[in-house]
């Protein structure tokens, strides 16, 4: 009996150091950046392909979809940059609610798959959507070079704390931070502009 | 405030990985249990509240009816609508199963029992509850019939409506511990009863009971599968397997939510008194029953709310007294705090 307690207590010795060694067993470097280039393919995949299912799809709510599919792709790029808060923000925020509208707003109007959507747009429509695909470029374009040097890191990210986060969005970057606000509400103005617009004619 | 600068560990060591599968395989284990139980539960208690006995055929005292129907349904053909969209017709019900099974990682269920430490559990969950509604709107427009898709339009107003005040009075919590981590939240609940954030936050408390009625489609609020309107809403196309998974993902979101309520709100893994042999995790779980008990107990009170009723609950009470609720604390804790 006293040999079985002991040959058990032995064995219980045994299994915390097998554990011990288990959780010190890291992963190679190698490993790492291995997974880390597979996500970021995989998420760029996610990013590329939602957004081209979002513009060839015939149906809207297909469509929307396809922006789902991009979104979550974001999201999970910011993971990848280790800012889990912006992530989960991400989903909350555009999936949760955003899409939601969407759909919303898809519901409120004639969905039709035969409807204008489906043609091929005109010269003019194309060289418009061509300008404002190419707008962000030429506005975040120069920063990103200027700044190419600088944004180039191979060490593994690391995580903003929250409450720094918090800091600096009420305090250094205050500015910016409202003004998003204003042109929520400069959105929000035109839509019950146009509401208002439509109850006036009838 | 320290609470919140611990960083994550980052390292992936194999002790992580086997952890992570053994939580998932637990977990998943605990769903289908769940749900096999809650199913029998309902309709048992359902007779009960009605004065009549429920099911007593299969078994005794009926406990195998569940088992039986769920061979039945494991059995039916899965049909789909024509002129369907197939694709989100099928992938919808999967949709609205796959996310629980993360959201369920990182609830504690005792002091340091969790599948997957996250400092931003709280928001986790947040996040990957919004993709429920996504998976009704799939499900409800792809069917091609409009008794689903009203079903879904309801579904989906409903949980974005209920998405605010749900999350008002959580923020209340997050303010009043400086967290959004689960566990510490479930931490900061230790010692006497009145540490309890029920009895510090009694109004968010109501609010967030009601919320989750809202949230998980369970009546008085289930207009987005009302029978008598709708003839079953957004699953009316439904049969087999993907019923099913709707049907599991009801009940897992109940469990969520009765979980959420138990480690938020009623102390998690504490106990109120010291009894041999029942602490932590065991706690945790007698709680999660009584919340859902309680779920399964007002849904065969009360009758349906009509849809305007329901909205006006949310968007004329719920809201204001929610950033009340939120602004009275957040200067309390100023007050107190410094």
């Amino acid at each position: 009996m006293i040999d079985l307690i002991a040959s058990s207590a032995a064995l219980m010795n045994a299994s915390a150091t097998g554990v011990e060694a288990l959780s010190e067993m890291m992963l190679p470097q190698l490993a790492h950046d291995i997974m880390a280039y597979v996500a970021y393919g995989l998420y760029v995949l996610l990013i590329l392909g939602g957004g081209l299912w979002a513009v060839l799809a015939r149906n809207l709510v297909r469509a929307m979809f396809g922006l789902v599919v991009t979104f979550m792709g974001v999201a999970a790029m910011y993971l990848l940059m280790a800012s889990p808060f912006m992530a989960f923000m991400q989903l909350l925020i555009y999936i949760g609610a955003i899409s939601v509208l969407i759909f919303f707003a898809i519901m409120l109007i004639k969905n039709t798959s035969s409807g204008e959507e489906v043609n091929f747009p005109g010269p003019l429509q194309a060289l418009t959507a061509l300008i404002s695909a190419a707008a962000p470029l030429v506005l975040f374009g120069p920063i990103i070079v200027m700044n190419a040097g600088k944004l180039a890191q191979t060490e593994t990210p690391v995580e903003t704390p929250l409450a720094e986060l918090g800091q600096g969005l009420i305090e250094y970057y205050v500015v910016p931070f409202e003004m998003i606000s204003v042109v929520l509400l400069v959105a929000m103005a035109g839509g019950v502009l146009l509401a208002w617009d439509k109850r006036f004619k009838k | 405030m320290e609470t919140i600068l611990v960083p994550y560990t980052t390292d992936i060591t194999l002790l992580s990985v086997l952890k992570l599968v053994v939580a998932l395989v637990a977990i998943i284990l605990l769903l289908i249990a769940n749900s096999v139980v809650m199913v029998y539960l309902e309709r048992k208690v359902a007779g009960f509240v009605q004065r009549r006995p429920g099911p007593y055929e299969v078994g005794p005292w009926g406990i195998l009816q569940t088992v039986a129907d769920t061979v039945k349904l494991l059995g039916k053909q899965i049909l789909i609508p024509g002129n369907s969209d197939r694709f989100l017709f099928l992938l919808a019900p999967v949709l609205s199963m796959f996310p629980m099974f993360l959201m369920f990682l990182v609830i504690p269920y005792g002091p340091i029992l969790t599948g997957l430490e996250v400092n931003l559990g709280l928001l986790l969950i947040l996040a990957f509850a919004g993709m429920e509604g996504l998976a009704v709107i799939a499900g409800g427009w792809a069917s091609n019939n409009k008794y689903s898709l009203i079903g879904a339009a309801r579904a989906v107003s409903q949980s974005v409506a209920y998405e605010i005040p749900l999350i008002l009075a959580i923020l209340a919590l997050a303010f009043q511990h400086g967290s959004l981590d689960l566990s510490v939240l479930n931490r900061a609940q230790e010692g006497w009863i009145w540490n309890w954030n029920i009895f510090t936050q009694p109004l968010a408390f109501l609010i967030f009971v009601i919320t989750c009625f809202g949230e998980t489609n369970r009546a008085p609020f289930d207009l987005p599968e009302g029978e008598s309107e709708l003839t079953g809403g957004y699953h009316t196309e439904y049969s087999g397997m993907g019923f099913a998974l709707f049907f599991m993902a009801e009940y897992t979101s109940m469990m969520l939510v009765s979980f959420l309520a138990a480690v938020l709100f009623l102390g998690g893994s504490n106990a109120p008194v010291d009894i041999p042999l029942i602490n932590g995790v065991w706690w945790t779980l007698i709680k999660m029953g009584a919340f859902m008990t309680f779920m399964i107990w007002v849904r065969w009170t009360f009758p349906r709310v009509r849809f305007d009723q329901l909205l006006n609950i949310n968007w004329k009470w719920l809201l204001p007294l929610g950033l009340l609720n939120l602004w009275v604390t957040a200067l309390v804790m100023k007050v107190v705090g410094n």
